[in-house]
């Protein structure tokens, strides 16, 4: 089944090859943003059935704008999986009590990513 | 997923590590210029804080392009990078070694 997916991550680098994957393996549709602000407008504009979420970003980081998502009317039943380098428990403790529906984990591998993020959602 | 569809994507993998080969580099230079302030005792709070925004970067993305131990070398490095105060003099010759070896191991990708 296709979906579409808004990919939300500063990294330029990051950013493509995750849409790549999701495009080449999954052959869902995909949307970027290369902020928060954007990816809330973007989020609003494409009505995503799930979001990949970078946690380390400038401005506003991936817990802010996860939470101003929730705040939003339009935005507030898409799920959101976040997408973070950190490792340590504690970071991963603090998403974790966000109330995301996922957490994945940098360096992802592209072969999988797709799966990953279908297995957070429940998707089969 | 099939294998002609794996080397589609291997393909494109490859074609993007060409297009961003330049911002990795970009980003171990930083290292390097970071662990060579260290050492001379010159390195601003502020390029510490590139240094180790740098590194994670690096740690987030090498593997994804196969390069695993990049990832763990630049994680390395945005641990000792973040360490309150800055990293121990001690580890200086560390620092350089680890961003060194970054260098080679960027290089080395096909």
């Amino acid at each position: 089944m296709s979906h579409r997916i808004l990919i939300i991550d500063d990294e330029e680098d990051i950013r493509d090859v995750a849409a790549l994957s999701l495009e080449t393996v999954a052959g869902w549709d995909v949307v970027v943003a290369s902020s928060g602000a954007q990816g809330i407008a973007r989020a609003i504009e494409h009505q995503p059935d799930a979001i990949l979420l970078d946690v380390m970003m400038p401005e506003m980081d991936g817990p802010t704008t996860f939470r101003e998502l929730r705040k939003n009317a339009a935005t507030q039943k898409i799920p959101v999986v976040l997408l973070t380098a950190k490792v340590q428990s504690s970071d991963q403790r603090r998403f974790a009590d966000l109330g995301v529906e996922g957490i994945l984990f940098k360096p992802f591998d592209p072969m999988t990513l797709s799966a990953q993020i279908a297995a957070a959602l429940g998707w089969n | 997923m099939d294998p002609i569809e794996q080397d589609v994507l291997g393909e494109a993998l490859d074609r993007m590590w060409a297009q961003f080969l330049p911002l990795m580099e970009e980003r171990v230079s930083l290292l390097q210029n970071a662990a060579a302030a260290f050492s001379a005792d010159t390195l601003s709070i502020e390029e510490r804080q590139a240094a180790m925004a740098a590194a994670h970067k690096l740690a987030g993305v090498l593997g994804t392009f196969g390069l695993t131990k990049g990832t763990v070398l630049a994680r390395e490095l945005e641990i000792l990078y973040s360490r309150e105060g800055g990293p121990e003099r001690s580890l200086s010759p560390r620092l350089a070694a680890a961003a060194a070896e970054l260098r080679t191991i960027i290089a080395s990708r096909k």
